[in-house]
This record gives C-alpha cells, sequence and structure tokens, in this order.
C-alpha cells in the first residue's frame, strides 16, 4: 500500500493513503471538515449531510457529502466554496430550527459540537418562527442513561454504537420524518454494560448520565489521562474533576486497547471516591471494637512487630495496586525475611496459565489479524467487557470464533460455533476428541490462531484448561492471551515473585506460620468461593492489617484498617494490562483525611522500623518496578509520559505462579462473576448501586421441573443458610449445573463443595425481596 | 387521437376474470414465456429488449437494456418488481397488479431467463390490499401449473416469486429504501454510492429493480420483436405508456398511449377537456415530485426528453390537470405536506426542510405571511436543492427533500402574483 492518492483540496496538493475517506484524508492533512454523524469508530452513514464538500466531476461540480465519498487519485476538493458554505450554514440552521437552545441548563454546553460549530459555521440568527418539536423531557432509557429527545439531532451515533460496536441494539430511530426519534422498546430499557459511550460520542446533550448530570461545567473540569483498573484490559480513560470531586470518567483513544471505548462499570464506578463512609483515619481493635488511632501509632505498634525480622508476616493482595505499590510489599517482604516470600492475590481463578519461551504470548491486535479466536475463560462479556468488544470487532472483520461453554455464551451470536453442553461437561471438561470436531478441521488446524484462555470457574481442574491450549499450539501457529481478568494482575506478575492465589491461600496459611498478615485492598471474605474458609482462617490470626477504601467483611476480621487513597484518580503509578502493555495512572483530585496510598503506607512503616531500604519516593519505586528492560521500552515515568507512549509500552514478561494445581474437576456449581455486583465500591457509588443488587441463579429447564420450581423465585437452603434468590432458565447450561454469580451478596456464604438443596420460594408471587 | 393498446388488451378484452390463469392462457398467456426458455438465449431477450429502446416506467426512464446489461455477476442475483406504486396522482400499475398479474409474472419468467436469476420479489405498496391479493393468488396460481419453482416448462430454468408487501411508506419506492424495507430495515434510501442495486443491492447481492409497467411489456416486445415495439412512439420514448390523468378533467383515469402526442391533444381527446370549460391554469406532467407546466405549455410534447428539456420530468406518467379557478399556494402546500409527511428523516435538510416549508406555506395559505417569506421559502428551498435547477441538485442523499421543492420553484416562478396576493401587505415585516 505504497501508493499514494494525491487529491487537491481548496488548491492545496495532499496525499493520503488510498481508499480512506475524504473527510479522513482531509482531517490528516490539517483540514478540517464539520461533521455530525460521522465517527471514525463507526460506518458512515451521511446523514446530518453538515459535511458536504464540493468535488469535480465531469458533469461539473457536484456537492457531496465528504464522509461516505471514497477518495480517488487527482481528486479536486472544495472544503470553503461559497456553495459548501452555505450549504453548512443550511444545515446548521435546519439543525437549529426545533433544537430547544437550552444550553444555559446543558451539560454538554461548553464541549458541544452542536454548539461550536454553530460559532464556526452557522447563521447568525434564527428565522424559524413557528413553535419547536416538543416531546417529554429528558426520559430514563436505563436506570443510568437520560434521553432528551428534545435536544437530539438524529446523527445515529448512539443507535450505531449499539448495533455496530457492542451488538445490543436496544435503542432505533422510531417514527419517521419530522417525527422521527430514538427510543428504547416497549419494556425494553437501554440495558447495556456499554451504554455510557452512546453519552460520549452524542454531539449534543440529548444522552447524559445520572453520576455527571447537573454536576459541573466543561470549562471548570479538570482532567487527565489514566489508565482504567477494572480489569485486566487496562483501557485508557480521560479522568475529569471540579473542586476536587472526581465526576467523570471518559474512554480515550487508544487504538491498540480500547480504541476509545468503556464498559459501564469503567465508567461510572467512581462516585465512591466522594462517599461519606470512605475510611479517612486509622483504626484500631480494642476488645472487638474499632476505635480510631493515629497513623503514627499504627506505625510504632507495627513495627514493634516487624522490626527483629524474625515475625512470620504474609500478604494478600488485592488487584487494585499500582505496579509501584506491589513492589513496595516485595521490598518490604525482602527487607523483613530472608526467606523467599509467597504473595498470594485475590483470585479465586489463579493458576499457572501458558507463559515462558514455549507459549508465544498475543496482543489484543492479533484478534483483528487472526484466522480464527479460540475462547475459553471467563465471560468475557462479564469479566473483560471490551476485549469482548474487540472480539466482536475482529468477528465483523471476518474472523472466525469458536467458543467453549458454558461460559461465553454472550458471544454465542457471533460466533461460528459454540461448543455447548454436548462437548463440555458439567464439570467444565471437554468431553470429545477436539481434533475430531469439524469445525475445528477447518478453521483451526494449521491456521493462525489468537485463543483467549483461562479458567471459567474456581472448581474447573487446570489440566482441562491446558490440555485445549497444548492442542490448539500443537496444530496450528497459535498465539495466547492468558485471560486472568482482575485489574493489576499483570502488574502483580510483573513485580511480584512466588505468586499464589486465593485457593493457595486458603491450603497455606494458618497462625503456624503466619504471625502478621496484611490484606490490601481485597475483601476475600465479602466476596470470594472461599469466603468460608478465609474468615475462618483470619479468625485464628494474631494480627491482621487491612488497607482498604471501607469498612467490609474482611476488614471487619482485622486488628488494623488503614485508610488508603484509591487508584482511581488518587495517586500514581503504573498499570500493566493483559497484554503486558504498561501506561500510566494518574492524580487528579486529593486523598481524603488521612488516606496515604499503600506504597506510602509501607515505606513509611519500613522507615519507621529502622529497615534500611532507598525507597525515597514513587520514582525509586517505579524505577524498581522496571528493572532488567532495556532503557528506551522502560516504561518508567520518563519514558511513558512521552507524547508517543501514552498508549503504553510493552513489555512480555514471564510471571512466577506457584499455585498448586486443581485436580478436582467436580463441579456441583458454576460459579462465575457478573459485570455488577454488590462490592464495597459499586455499593458506595449511587448511580449503578442498584446494577449488581438482584440475587439470582440460572438453571436448566431441568432443575425447575426436578425441584418444582414456581413463580420466578426460589430458596437455596445450606445448613442453617437459606438465601431467596430469583432464578432465570438457561436451557445451555447441563442439566444438573447451577449457575451462582458468586459477586452477588450472600451467595458465597454457601459451601459449594456440598450440595445446596434448592426449593420453591415460600415467598409469594409479586413480593420483591433481594 | 386514440389509444394503442398493447398491456392492457388482455385486461379490456375480458373485464371479467382477466386476473385468473385460465383466462390469461386461453388468450395466448404463458406462450412467450414457454417459448423463450425452450427455444431462446438470454442474450436473444437481452438483444430484443435493447432493440426496443424500451425506457423505464417508474421515473427516471433508464433505458431497460442498459440496465439489465449492468447487472454484476454473481452466484446470486435478484429481480424486484417495484410495485410500490405512491407517487400522487400515479395509478397506472395498480390496474396491471389488478387486473393482469400474469402479464406481469410471464414478464418476470422472461427476464429472469435473461438475467439468469433464481429469485425474484414483487414488493407491492401496503395500501394496495386488492392488488396483492391478486398477485399472490397469480403467483401460487403459476405455481400450481408449474410455471413456477423447479424446471419451468420442463426447461432447466427454476425460479421463485415471493409477494411482498410495504407498509405505507412512499419513500419505498426508492429502490434502495425498497430494497432496505424487503430486507426487514427502516425504509431508507440506502447510500450510492456505494450501495448501487446492480452491485450491491438485496442483501448485498446484484440486484435489478424494474418497474411494474417495465416489466408487464416484456412478453409483448419478446413475442412481437422489439424492433416492432421500437416502431411505436418517438424515437427516445418508444413503445406505449399508460398515463394517469387525473385533476379537473372531464374524464380521468389511465390511458394507455404511444408517447409524441401533446398533453393539450391528450387532455381534449381522451381526457374530454377540462371540467366546465375551463382553461388550464397549471398542471403537473410526471407526478407530484415534477415541476409544473403552465396552461400555456399545453403543446409539449408527451415524450421523456421533451419534457425534460422543458425543465420537468415525464416521471411515471401521472397528469395533474389544475384549472384556472385553483389556489395554487393550497396546491403547492398540499404536495409539500406530502413530502413533509412521508421524509424518512435520514438527512438534515429533508427531514427538518421540508416541515418547515410545509409551516412557511401554511402560514402563506391561511393569510398570515410575512412579505419577508417569500424570500424565507426560495432560501429555505435552496438549502434542500442548492441553485433551485433542474434536474435538481441535491445535499441530501435521495430525491425526496428535492422533489417538495419542485412545486414551489413553480410557484415562485410562473405564479409569484398569487403567493404576494396572500400576503398582508399591511403587515410589513
Amino acid at each position: 500500500m505504497s501508493d499514494k492518492v494525491h487529491l487537491n483540496v481548496n488548491g492545496l496538493d495532499i496525499q493520503s493513503d488510498p481508499k480512506k475517506l475524504l473527510i479522513e484524508a482531509c482531517e490528516d492533512s490539517g483540514i478540517h471538515i464539520p461533521r455530525f454523524c460521522w465517527h471514525k469508530r463507526l460506518d458512515p452513514v451521511g446523514m446530518c449531510r453538515m459535511c458536504l464538500v464540493e468535488i469535480e466531476t465531469p458533469r461539473g461540480k457536484m456537492l457531496v457529502p465528504s464522509c461516505t465519498t471514497e477518495i480517488t487519485d487527482e481528486m479536486v476538493v472544495d472544503t470553503e466554496s461559497d456553495v459548501v458554505k452555505k450549504a453548512q450554514e443550511g444545515v446548521l440552521e435546519f439543525l437549529l430550527i426545533n433544537h430547544p437552545l437550552d444550553c444555559p441548563i446543558c451539560d454538554k454546553a461548553g464541549e458541544c459540537p452542536l454548539q461550536d460549530q454553530t460559532m464556526a459555521y452557522g447563521p447568525g440568527e434564527s428565522r424559524f418562527v413557528e413553535e419547536k418539536r416538543h416531546f417529554e423531557k429528558p426520559i430514563n432509557i436505563s436506570e443510568i442513561i437520560l434521553l432528551d429527545r428534545e435536544r437530539c439531532i438524529l446523527c445515529a451515533r448512539c443507535t450505531r454504537f449499539s448495533d455496530e460496536i457492542s451488538g445490543d441494539p436496544l435503542i432505533e430511530f422510531i417514527q419517521r420524518g419530522n417525527k422521527t426519534e430514538v427510543n428504547t422498546f416497549p419494556n425494553e430499557p437501554f440495558r447495556s454494560y456499554f451504554s455510557g459511550n452512546t453519552v460520549q460520542i452524542c454531539p449534543v446533550g440529548a444522552l447524559t448520565s445520572t453520576s455527571y448530570r447537573f454536576k459541573a461545567r466543561p470549562w471548570d473540569l479538570k482532567s487527565t489521562r489514566s489508565t482504567c483498573n477494572g480489569c485486566t484490559m487496562g483501557c485508557s480513560i480521560e479522568l475529569n474533576s471540579s473542586q476536587n470531586k472526581m465526576l467523570r470518567i471518559l474512554g480515550v483513544d487508544n487504538d491498540s486497547v480500547n480504541q476509545g471505548w468503556l464498559c459501564d462499570k469503567g465508567r461510572y464506578n467512581f462516585e465512591y471516591l466522594n462517599s461519606e463512609k470512605r475510611l479517612k483515619v486509622p483504626l484500631k481493635s480494642v476488645d472487638n471494637n474499632f476505635e480510631e488511632s493515629e497513623i503514627q501509632d499504627v506505625y510504632s505498634e507495627l513495627s514493634e512487630i516487624i522490626k527483629d525480622r524474625k515475625t512470620k508476616v504474609n500478604f494478600f493482595l488485592g488487584s487494585n495496586l499500582t505496579n509501584e505499590d506491589y513492589v513496595a510489599f516485595r521490598e518490604f517482604s525482602k527487607s523483613i525475611s530472608d526467606n523467599e516470600q509467597s504473595f498470594y492475590i485475590n483470585d479465586d481463578l489463579l493458576y499457572q496459565g501458558h507463559f515462558g519461551q514455549d507459549n508465544e504470548l498475543a496482543k489484543i491486535d492479533d484478534l483483528n489479524s487472526s484466522d480464527a479466536i479460540v475462547v475459553w475463560a471467563e465471560d468475557l462479556k462479564e469479566k473483560l467487557p471490551v476485549l469482548y468488544l474487540r472480539v466482536r470487532q475482529a468477528v465483523k472483520k471476518g474472523v472466525k470464533l469458536i467458543v467453549f461453554g458454558h461460559t461465553n455464551e454472550t458471544l454465542s451470536d457471533i460466533a461460528d460455533v459454540f461448543y455447548g453442553k454436548e462437548t463440555v461437561s458439567e464439570n467444565f471438561e471437554i468431553i470429545k476428541d477436539v481434533s475430531k470436531l469439524k469445525e475445528i478441521k477447518d478453521y483451526v488446524i494449521d491456521k493462525n490462531i489468537t485463543a483467549i484462555i483461562g479458567k471459567s470457574t474456581p472448581q474447573q481442574s487446570d489440566a482441562s484448561v491446558s490440555e485445549l491450549f497444548e492442542f490448539l499450539k500443537s496444530n496450528a501457529n497459535t498465539k495466547i492471551l492468558n485471560a486472568y481478568t482482575k485489574g493489576n494482575t499483570y502488574g502483580a506478575f510483573q513485580t511480584l515473585e512466588n505468586i499464589k492465589g486465593t485457593k493457595d491461600f486458603v491450603k497455606d496459611i494458618s497462625s503456624e506460620n503466619t504471625d502478621l498478615l496484611f490484606i490490601v485492598g481485597a475483601d476475600p471474605v465479602g466476596r470470594s468461593f472461599y469466603s468460608n474458609e478465609i474468615s475462618g482462617i483470619l479468625q485464628g490470626l494474631k494480627t491482621v492489617v487491612s488497607l482498604d477504601l471501607f469498612i467490609h467483611e474482611t476488614t471487619e476480621l482485622s486488628n488494623y484498617v488503614i485508610p488508603i487513597s484509591s487508584t482511581l484518580g488518587e495517586k500514581d503509578g503504573t498499570f500493566t494490562n493483559i497484554e503486558f502493555r504498561t501506561s500510566r495512572i494518574d492524580k487528579l483530585v486529593p486523598s481524603p483525611g488521612q488516606t496515604v496510598s499503600d506504597w506510602e503506607f509501607i515505606t513509611s512503616l519500613m522507615n519507621f522500623a529502622g529497615l534500611s531500604s532507598n525507597l525515597n519516593s514513587l520514582e525509586d519505586l517505579n524505577n524498581k518496578a522496571f528493572e532488567g528492560i532495556e532503557d528506551s521500552s522502560r516504561p518508567v515515568f520518563d519514558n511513558l509520559d512521552k507524547p508517543s507512549n501514552l498508549d503504553g509500552i510493552i513489555n512480555t514478561d514471564t510471571p512466577t505462579i506457584n499455585t498448586s494445581e486443581n485436580n478436582l474437576s467436580q463441579s456441583l456449581f458454576y460459579i462465575g462473576e457478573k459485570l455488577y455486583g454488590d462490592s464495597v465500591t459499586e455499593r458506595h457509588s449511587e448511580s449503578i448501586s442498584l446494577l449488581g443488587s438482584k440475587k439470582f441463579i440460572e438453571v436448566s429447564q431441568n432443575i425447575v421441573d426436578k425441584f418444582n420450581l414456581t413463580y420466578e423465585k426460589c430458596s437455596m437452603t445450606q445448613d442453617d443458610l437459606e438465601v431467596t434468590v430469583s432464578y432465570k432458565v438457561n436451557n445451555n447450561l447441563p442439566d444438573d449445573l447451577i449457575y451462582i454469580p458468586i459477586n452477588r451478596r450472600d451467595l458465597n456464604k454457601f459451601d459449594f463443595s456440598r450440595e445446596i438443596t434448592v426449593s420453591p420460594s415460600r415467598v409469594k408471587e409479586g413480593l420483591n425481596v433481594n | 387521437m386514440k389509444e394503442t393498446i398493447l398491456l392492457t388488451k388482455h385486461m379490456r378484452d375480458n373485464p371479467e376474470d382477466s386476473h385468473l390463469i385460465e383466462s390469461y392462457e386461453k388468450n395466448n398467456g404463458y406462450a412467450t414465456a414457454r417459448n423463450t426458455l425452450l427455444s431462446s438465449s438470454p442474450e436473444n431477450i437481452l438483444e430484443e429488449i435493447k432493440s426496443s429502446n424500451i425506457r423505464g416506467r417508474g421515473g427516471a426512464g433508464f433505458p431497460t437494456g442498459v440496465k439489465w446489461g449492468f447487472l454484476a455477476e454473481d452466484e446470486d442475483r435478484y429481480l424486484v418488481i417495484n410495485a410500490d406504486e405512491s407517487e400522487p396522482g400515479t395509478f397506472k400499475d395498480r390496474i396491471l397488479l389488478e387486473r393482469d398479474p400474469h402479464q406481469l409474472i410471464e414478464g418476470i419468467i422472461i427476464t429472469c431467463f435473461s438475467a439468469n436469476i433464481k429469485e425474484a420479489f414483487i414488493y407491492i405498496r401496503g395500501e394496495y390490499a386488492k392488488p396483492a391479493r391478486r398477485v399472490q393468488q397469480a403467483v401460487e396460481q403459476a405455481y400450481e401449473k408449474g410455471y413456477l419453482g423447479k424446471n419451468i416448462f420442463g426447461s432447466e430454468m427454476d425460479l421463485d416469486i415471493v409477494v411482498h408487501l410495504g407498509a405505507g411508506a412512499y419513500i419505498c419506492g426508492e429502490e434502495t429504501a425498497l430494497l432496505n424495507s424487503l430486507e426487514g430495515r427502516r425504509g431508507e434510501p440506502r447510500l450510492k454510492p456505494p450501495y448501487f442495486p446492480a452491485v450491491k443491492g438485496l442483501y448485498m447481492k446484484p440486484t435489478l429493480v424494474n418497474n411494474v409497467e417495465t416489466i408487464s411489456s416484456v412478453p409483448w416486445i419478446i413475442e412481437h420483436g422489439g424492433e416492432e415495439y421500437n416502431k411505436l412512439g418517438v424515437e427516445g420514448s418508444t413503445g406505449t405508456r399508460i398515463f394517469s390523468l387525473s385533476g379537473h378533467v372531464n374524464n380521468p383515469g389511465n390511458y394507455e398511449i404511444e408517447m409524441g402526442s401533446s398533453f393539450g391533444e391528450f387532455v381534449d381527446t381522451l381526457g374530454a377537456g377540462i371540467r366546465n370549460n375551463k382553461k388550464v391554469k397549471a398542471y403537473i406532467p410526471g407526478g407530484a415530485s415534477a415541476p409544473w407546466f403552465r396552461g400555456d405549455q399545453l403543446d409539449i410534447k408527451m415524450t421523456i426528453d421533451d419534457v425534460a428539456n422543458n425543465n420537468s420530468m415525464l416521471g411515471s406518467g401521472a397528469v395533474v390537470m389544475m384549472d384556472e379557478d385553483t389556489n395554487l399556494v393550497s396546491a403547492a402546500k398540499s404536495i409539500v405536506s406530502f413530502f413533509a409527511h412521508e421524509s424518512c428523516g435520514q438527512c438534515t435538510p429533508c427531514r427538518e426542510g421540508t416541515t418547515w416549508l410545509e409551516m412557511i406555506l401554511d402560514r402563506i395559505a391561511s393569510g398570515r405571511g410575512r412579505t419577508s417569506d417569500i424570500n424565507l421559502l426560495l432560501d429555505v428551498c435552496d438549502n434542500i436543492s442548492p441553485g433551485l435547477s433542474w434536474p435538481p441538485k441535491m445535499t441530501t442523499i435521495c430525491p425526496l427533500g428535492p422533489s417538495a421543492v419542485s412545486p414551489i420553484t413553480s410557484l415562485m416562478n410562473d405564479f409569484r402574483d398569487e403567493v404576494e396576493d396572500l400576503i398582508p401587505t399591511k403587515v410589513l415585516l
């Protein structure tokens, strides 16, 4: 594609790659053509007619929309002629005649393409004397999105996003002509995991989100670029604050990662930062009651415990730490013990994975260039939502998609093959000879494959996952994305050694080998497959120190609770994503009260205890995190802050994961997680707090018949524990397998290694029990 | 002046049962298709169509043979019959569908034979309930006889026909909107480029979209030869055409005539003159989208080129006469209202502009106009169709928006006094 196309635009010669749209080619050369409906990530529709330009044709000059016109060699274009200007002015006048012009109370005012382009290209005054079009304003089209149809200019960006990108077209144009409006279908709210993107790309204030409505004016916003730490995707984000309060998160177009999109949880799970319930002072448990304490006292009491370097210390680390936080714990552990230390990270599904020289690691972009994608992992839409969008994108480009059950049903609508219960047993083992499956022969053997592989549920045996990957590796040119899904897991991989998961924590930890346990940003008692065991272990330990944002079930069992600042907007650092891409975490708002960063706490404690270290600043930790990497590609702050590196730097690594193998392979239940749950941060983020509150299970029709389930509810009973849940029938599940989302309250309290009795609910129909 | 009866012969000869296959066959129906399939070749058929010089009867008047020749190669190609006859004043396809559906089916068979098509669709406007029932019945009868389905007439050829009813949108007469509607999408015109039906049509496959009257003419052309057809009418507008005459005439109705006589002669003879012996103030030569002619322009010839040379179009063959008592502002408003109501809503200028035009005309017509409204009206028109020229330039995807402009430019060019007279002079703004 070295041949460039030459065009003449406004008398200037420009060149561009062939096949480009005129509007893009002009944009690349610095010639801006106004537009509303065109968006570079969406298919062009040529509807708003704002981007009309004149081109010369054999039949004379013609007005054409530059967003649908492909460039040709020698094309002569005028984007500023009188005819073009008249057309642009005309289109803007048409758009404005029915626009309410309520800019003074509109959230978009100040960053509104309609406002800006009216200033630049529009008519000065209105000639419209009739009454404007009226709609009820605004209407809630979902729990988190509002729609003002009077402001809408019908550019179809939102409807196209829902249709083309997220694949859940729950909003559509209805009516026609002058009565056209965007709306939802009757009784079907715009309940999409990606709905917030439509708010971001709306060129007017028609779509707004509950979390940002009336909170700020764009010209008052402070902003910075950062990285979302909600899952291992590491989407590029822009943080917005006003008056030191975080108010909004926007997606940034990082071509290799999220391409501007975010999931709604990543976008809206921030309001907890401003919550009244945030921990702001250190707490100390005295006679089973928490008392407020001074941080200095905590430091001195803890340093008494550790300074003899004989105390047995262990670490249970969450996934919301920055790489620098992890390094601080690593260095701390080195300084208090000569023995090699294990780090337990808060992941029920952690297993060895596939790294090292024998395995070729995939980049996210490899999805687009493979022949086929093979997925067997946790549900991507629930756990790695933006990766799910990238898979959709690849499939749209013609890449074949092969999905193994029972997770990732959400991909089944676009999958070329979905291997359900006939192929995958209720124990999550493939029960057929993969090499003999016809579609595998057609789409996989000897092809270029990107495999997204990870464990689907804690009870799945590690071997079953590995076998599939080994098959792919030996029969195709396979690259792998190891589908660990939690936050900065890959940052932990890059910075820590001897990494283990919750399963090993339960197996290993006891008062015999642990005097002091640090739990950092994790609530395993509140939401883990191993909740009950962990709760027991914590109660048997002498000293437990929790570092967290809120009081929750795990901090309740701690001796000390240290209030920490959030990785989202309250501290600086770095984050490493699923393809080992490291990018900046940036601070925008002050951390409240006496909160400290994890690394600040640990380095201060080290200083207090007189443990020598060279770690005096975040920069030191940042440097330490990436030792042994060539200077030019080291993701240290100086490098990451270069404009060319804002999208992050990739340094693949071989983590040392030391989990014990799970050979159990007997699943009575399919334990998974939904995108929304009731974690502490979600509970304290007002606009999304109810989205993950509903308790439900999914069952096959067989279970419904077997237990005579009626109404929409059933009871689950085990010993003294009884939980009422609603159930959904999902016939893709094997007959006896029950799906339980473990990130919903109370559901993690069962012992999943034993039977749970399911019975018809005694609660009468119509009573809403949650 | 007399009619020349080709397409409407069977229905006139057998008014009771012309829609039934028995009657059609008794009058030699399907013989042409049978002969074609058994003894002709696709190339021959295309040659005949080309030599007949027939031009599309839907409105644009594109040479049919050329259109067939443009159809891109592909394993799957489709024929779609545009029976979404919705242009105000047009009712010619209706009689062809309702009273001679087998002639259409025979035309489809021959067309598909020539273009190597195995699946055809007849898209009928939603309001045409009876014609749709008749066509459906005819298709079923043809299947029973083995004239559709596998191995038609014992030949190698397979053909299926699907009858589909629209849902009441004028815009679905625009061929790409029709294809969208047929696929189950919103009836909105597609972008051209890249979605030219002959290349990326129905389900993104090469698709031939032809009008009912065009395809109904095919059996006669093949039976008698393209040369014979070419002898009828005049150069550039060969053959016969069914004109729908309406408005203030004594004898409104459908008339099949050879193209070439003048509008005046047509109205005076077949239309039996203007009612109450009034004079013609203005008339529409080719459907609501066409710019009007004045009453002193009745000597214009009824051919595609003559009408075009006088800055209008023969369009769908709907001739509407307006006598000297007609309130032309109201007439224009009524046409603009129609287009505003039928705008699909995609393009800003059409969606917003047509309704605005309607509002302004309504104000003027009801005596609430302002003097500035005349320039406003023309400027809004100009923003939909820059330059107000003919054929129209467009700021929109399809010509619906500019169609709403035609009656206003006609009004302003030729009858500006009538508009100004309605504006109260005291209120000078």
